[in-house]
């Protein structure tokens, strides 16, 4: 029998399961790891045949790339990888609906991790592989002198990131983002954290979100690009994860309206323009 | 109206890039609307093209034209896809926000509205990381769509931040086009407006239209239709569209005279369009 009835689609079309990874690109792979290892992350595995390293703290898995010809000095989100049911069928079902397809960089018997464009130079990838084999256990080496899952600080795991976007351009992101993966949008005014502004979008699997920002009024947009620009992370309390960073050397930006609180807070600027922010969060297990 | 809401369009005037920006600026215009075999087309190659729109100083009113995208399948569609990719990559590397999409005029192309939708809805996201804009456009002798009220229909069911339509005043005026749909569309989903005219008032077949549209267009006011260009411009005023115009006149003369005397033609059309509304720069008057 023909079905012909329209079905809606799914809710969560790609079985979206959360984050796998983020990736920074940096010229400057030392002084960015130096700064992880204060905000609590710990390098425990290398890239077989490429200058790349995986940090770790509790669930959250955070890749710096020194290998990309293109990095800059200032350590910039190269790429979000996403947690999916089928990561073929992620990969197709984007590209049937006019996802740019990303070049592959994996060499011999290197794992082929597909992956779309995202906004910026940034890329999505996909990863079905995380529940009882673990992408990283092919192609890094891991050290043993350190602990494979270290654990987090004060409860840190992912919450979000922040893509900065052009003026007027919210409408063609939440487009995107809402196609392509199911995200939805947050009423208006519903915010988490100490920088309550732009439009807030939840992930269909409803474990982290994506805040876009457009420029600030009377902004200068030459000063403006496209692009992911923080990471947030989640803490179950906020007040205690500060005080346990500011131990390690983290510091925070404390006056005006984003002084931590129990709400969240945000570091300062470190390396030319690297920030985290703090946002209360209790981890949603996967 | 005044000046600044018009352009030329390349495809008017004859001769090099260069040539043809510096006859759109001498003559007073402050963007221009280009053509992809202006880029392709370049005798010292793409960068130097670009290089050379950036140089020009005129804003990029849109690029032009990705033709016969929607309503393919299987490879038809595949290679569809890679020419349009091709295109958006162009018109971001001229700065250009918006790109001209004019309805397939295919024989191998399905007339399936759902599908036409879920394709130009493919395209506005092929277009997203660029922040460029999809005008669609019904061309005369479109194979499904040739009227503006159909694509009007297909951007507003498919319900993207980035695609609108492009009114084209020959395609409307070469189908008889009532005027009364043009108050529906929301004037922010109108993303370009193309005006010009044309010397004769019968084009009877799908055959005389195309051979008028890409040989015998005139500039507004140079034409037979001044009454109905007239009220297509005050329509689409009325309705709160205040984004370009640009002169899309496909003419074999023109491209044989002088640079400068076209866009000087091109000069007086403007003044006559814009004749035709009140001034927009004007603040309403106080009371």
């Amino acid at each position: 029998m023909a079905l012909a009835e329209a079905l809606p689609e799914p809710s969560n079309p790609l079985g979206m399961d959360g984050i796998e990874f983020i990736e920074y690109s940096t010229s400057q792979p030392q002084a960015f790891g130096a700064l992880l290892q204060q905000m609590g992350f710990a390098a425990v595995a290398r890239h077989r045949s490429r200058e790349v390293v995986l940090y770790r703290q509790g669930a959250m898995n955070l890749i710096v790339n020194a290998d990309a010809s293109a990095a800059e000095k200032t350590p910039a989100i190269a790429a979000i990888a996403l947690r999916v049911r089928d990561a073929g069928f992620a990969h197709r079902h984007c590209l049937d609906l006019g996802a740019w397809d990303m070049p592959t960089r994996a060499s011999a018997m290197e794992l082929h991790i597909p992956g779309i464009h995202g906004v910026g130079d940034s890329l999505i990838y996909f990863v079905d592989r995380y529940r009882d084999f673990a992408i990283y256990d092919v192609d890094f080496v891991f050290d043993s002198n350190s602990k494979p899952h270290p654990p987090g600080v004060a409860g840190l795991h992912w919450f979000g990131v922040v893509q900065a976007i052009l003026n007027e351009r919210t409408a063609d992101w939440l487009d995107f983002y809402r196609t392509l993966f199911g995200f939805e949008v947050l009423p208006r005014g519903q915010y988490f954290g100490v920088l309550p502004k732009g439009t807030l979008l939840e992930s269909p699997c409803r474990k982290f979100y994506l805040q876009l920002i457009e420029p600030p009024p009377g902004a200068d947009e030459v000063h403006w690009n496209e692009g992911l620009v923080r990471v947030g992370l989640g803490a179950p309390d906020v007040p205690k994860a500060v005080a346990a960073l500011k131990q390690r050397g983290i510091v925070f930006v404390d006056h005006g309206a984003v002084q931590p609180s129990d709400k969240g807070a945000l570091t300062q600027v470190y390396l030319g323009g690297v920030t985290f922010e703090l946002v209360v969060s209790k981890e949603i297990p996967s | 109206m005044n000046l600044e809401n018009f352009g030329m369009d390349t495809i008017t005037l004859a001769g090099p890039l260069e040539a043809k920006l510096r006859a759109v600026r001498e003559a007073g215009f402050t963007h221009v609307m280009l053509n992809a075999t202006d880029i392709a087309g370049h005798p010292a190659g793409e960068d130097a093209a670009v290089a050379a729109v950036r140089a020009s100083g005129l804003r990029v009113t849109g690029f032009q034209v990705l033709r016969d995208f929607e309503g393919l399948s299987g490879h038809l569609h595949a290679y569809k896809v890679d020419i349009a990719k091709a295109m958006l990559g162009m018109c971001h590397a001229l700065g250009s926000k918006v790109l001209l999409a004019c309805s397939s005029t295919s024989a191998h192309a399905s007339g399936d509205f759902e599908l036409l939708k879920k394709d130009l809805q493919k395209l506005a996201t092929l277009a997203i990381p660029f922040g460029i804009k999809i005008a669609y456009e019904a061309l005369s002798w479109g194979r499904h769509v040739n009227l503006y009220p159909q694509a009007w229909d297909i951007v507003q069911q498919a319900e993207r931040a980035n695609l609108g339509v492009c009114l084209d005043s020959f395609h409307i005026l070469a189908n008889r086009s009532e005027l009364d749909a043009v108050e529906d569309i929301d004037p922010r989903k109108i993303f370009l407006v193309q005006l010009s005219d044309f010397l004769w008032r019968e084009v009877r077949s799908a055959e005389d239209r195309i051979d008028t549209a890409r040989h015998y267009r005139v500039f507004p006011g140079e034409g037979v239709h001044n009454e109905q260009l007239a009220a297509l411009v005050r329509t689409i005023d009325a309705t709160g569209y205040r984004g370009d115009y640009s002169f899309e006149v496909f003419n074999d003369d023109y491209r044989a005279l002088p640079l400068a005397m076209v866009a000087q033609r091109a000069r007086r059309s403007a003044s006559w369009v814009a004749s035709l509304v009140s001034r927009r720069s004007l603040p309403a008057r106080q009371r």
